[in-house]
């Protein structure tokens, strides 16, 4: 019975020995990378945001019009935003180097997937930032443009314009991934679609007398305009 | 150099020529109800008054369809005994061309310039085709200085009715004056003299496919003037009495040019303007007289409806530019332009505005079109508060109310300066 107790115990320290040969030093491994990778991520942090002033980056995304499209209160801080990156991606890389060390079957997937996807990853998002911004600045052309031809609804217009191209960007970027490559194409063209027919019909069936009046009126005001614009603004 | 070579007709039309020492030209574009005036006083002025000097008058034309360049070579001066003159009237070269590139006013003067070079003429003049007012002696008048007293600019300086030439009584002669400290009352009048030198130096700049070849380029020509410290004076004309520049015009394209290349050179001649303070009175020529102006019918309503949408629709676009409390303040007045039957645009925020509009159009090169397109609105609104305040004064009354305008834009110069160097963006908050 004794021995029997012996052997037991004797599988269970050798168990937990094999575990602990086989764990532990890459566990100490790991925990030792990320604290480095967390040291240095702060020690990043500290100097982009003391030597780092953005000055020139901050200039570069006002004149771009991308801290505009971004924020829409306040203005766009790239000092933080920059050393937060950095200290999130130094972070990153130790958390998979730390994984890496492990060298099971399931770290190195995960490690693979994170490696695999990243390109893809800042691709699309590339995509997205671009069709932000191409939202936003197609969305504030039309807003001016028909507010000055005098249009009605100039804001619900360019949410439209916006809405449009932000999907569009989304369908792209999901194109990437390759998620729901049918769904979201299938999505932009019954949208896009749908939207043309709605207003074909409504032109042809519905609104075509109020399309004519609208003219009309508009020409008229045009003329008039004209007849009375005796004086010039220059 | 950014002249390049004249089509072959024109270099054709000019061996035919050979020299001229004055060139006259003349914009056009559907014209024809007033282009035929015009050749004659132009015609008639250099008989009378530079019978010695061999002149030729180009018509630059933007492809009328009105018959305008048939009347401009088939205009005779009928009868010289009108004139006075003591021997019969000279032919004068006539010659007209449609121009190529952009269209625009800016295309057809730089036509216009590259003969006058190409011909060695001492002075040209260039005067707008749609002015019913004019005069021989409107071309004795912008000649003279530029022939005989040496300068390279003359500018006009006209009576016009109180609500005539809104863009330049409440943007570009205040802001020029200010900025450049000169006070040329007429900045982009659209009739000029200007002397070879001039015109060389405007020839040799790269920048005529810009704005410049529309309606930008009068504020372009007088600013490059002041600015690289030609000669400048003024000639007292008359009255400026015109047909609609173009009724089909859009008004904030029109304003987008103007303001745009006023707000263009404000960069490149930023060491300029920086340096000067106050103004200057600039030499006026000419014997000045009180004129009657033709009545002119405003809409103000119209205008305010259009300043109370704009604060509506476009506050996301002015919000790009404007300081919070002065975003504040327009919002506030846009709310009350229904209620308020004394509606009233102060100077001082009209300065404000215009200033921090001017640092946004630096900072925000990406967004300008839109900052200066949602403009219309808010120089709509400066134009109702104008009419409202001025509708029962007289024009000694109307010229003083501009005066106070232009020397709150001289007050608020060091403002304009924090504003341009400041490196912090303006965006205020948007609330839905």
């Amino acid at each position: 019975m004794i021995g029997i107790l012996w052997q037991v115990l004797e599988g269970a320290l050798e168990r937990l020995s094999a575990l602990t040969t086989t764990y532990l030093p890459p566990l100490l491994a790991g925990l030792a990378i990320l604290l480095v990778a967390y040291g240095i991520a702060l020690a990043a942090r500290w100097l982009l945001t003391r030597i780092f002033k953005g000055i020139a980056v901050d200039r570069f995304l006002r004149q771009s019009g991308i801290s505009s499209m971004l924020t829409r209160s306040g203005r766009l801080r790239v000092t933080p935003l920059v050393a937060a990156g950095a200290y999130w991606s130094i972070l990153l890389a130790g958390l998979l180097t730390a994984l890496s060390a492990f060298d099971s079957r399931v770290t190195s997937r995960m490690v693979e997937a994170v490696v695999f996807l990243f390109p893809k990853l800042v691709i699309v998002g590339a995509i997205l930032v671009a069709g932000l911004w191409l939202a936003q600045y197609l969305g504030r052309s039309t807003l001016v443009w028909a507010f000055n031809e005098g249009l009605p609804w100039p804001r619900r217009l360019a949410a439209a314009v916006r809405a449009l191209v932000i999907f569009a960007a989304v369908v792209i970027a999901a194109d990437r991934l390759d998620f729901g490559r049918n769904i979201f194409l299938a999505a932009f063209i019954l949208l896009v679609g749908g939207a043309v027919l709605a207003a074909s019909l409504a032109l042809g069936l519905g609104g075509r007398e109020a399309v004519r009046r609208y003219l009309e009126e508009r020409a008229g005001r045009r003329e008039s305009e004209g007849e009375r614009s005796l004086w010039s603004h220059l | 150099m950014a002249t390049t070579a004249l089509p072959e007709n024109v270099l054709g039309a000019g061996r035919e020529v050979r020299h001229a020492e004055i060139v006259i030209g003349i914009p056009s574009y559907n014209n024809v109800r007033t282009v035929a005036h015009v050749v004659r006083a132009a015609q008639a002025g250099l008989a009378k008054y530079f019978p010695h000097f061999p002149a030729l008058i180009v018509n630059s034309d933007g492809g009328s369809t009105d018959g305008t360049r048939e009347a401009v070579l088939s205009t005779e001066v009928e009868d010289a005994h009108l004139l006075l003159l003591s021997s019969p009237l000279l032919p004068v070269h006539r010659l007209s061309f449609p121009y190529h590139g952009i269209p625009g006013k800016g295309s057809a003067f730089r036509l216009i310039f590259r003969i006058a070079q190409e011909l060695e003429a001492k002075a040209c003049v260039v005067v707008d085709s749609d002015v019913r007012s004019i005069t021989p002696e409107w071309f004795d008048l912008l000649l003279r200085p530029v022939l005989h007293a040496g300068y390279d600019l003359v500018a006009p300086y006209y009576h016009r009715h109180k609500y005539d030439g809104t863009i330049t009584n409440s943007i570009v002669y205040p802001l020029t004056r200010a900025l450049y400290g000169l006070r040329v009352r007429q900045p982009i009048g659209g009739d000029f003299g200007l002397s070879a030198r001039l015109i060389a130096r405007y020839l040799e700049r790269d920048d005529w496919e810009t704005d410049v070849a529309r309606y930008g380029i009068d504020i372009w020509m007088t600013t490059i003037a002041i600015a690289e410290g030609f000669r400048v004076c003024q000639s007292f004309l008359g009255a400026k009495l015109h047909d609609a520049k173009d009724p089909g015009a859009d008004l904030s394209a029109m304003l987008h040019q103007v303001v745009g290349s006023v707000f263009t050179l404000m960069q490149e001649y930023e060491p300029v303007w920086r340096a000067r303070e106050g103004s200057q009175p600039v030499d006026l020529f000419g014997f000045r007289f009180d004129v009657g102006l033709d009545p002119i019918e405003v809409n103000v309503e119209r205008m305010l409806d259009a300043f109370r949408s704009g604060c509506e629709e476009l506050r996301e676009i002015w919000a790009l530019a404007l300081q919070p409390d002065t975003h504040a303040a327009i919002r506030k007045l846009g709310c009350e332009a229904s209620r308020n039957p004394q509606f009233h645009l102060e100077d001082e925020l009209w300065a404000r505005v215009i200033c921090e509009f001017a640092s946004a159009h630096k900072k925000r090169p990406v967004e300008r079109g839109h900052l200066l397109r949602s403009l219309t609105p808010l120089y709509l609104a400066r134009v109702a508060s104008f009419v409202l305040e001025t509708q029962s004064l007289f024009s000694v009354q109307v010229e003083e109310r501009i005066e106070h305008l232009c020397l709150c834009f001289e007050r608020l110069k060091p403002y304009l300066l924090a504003q341009w160097d400041s490196d912090a963006g303006t965006e205020t908050e948007v609330k839905p």
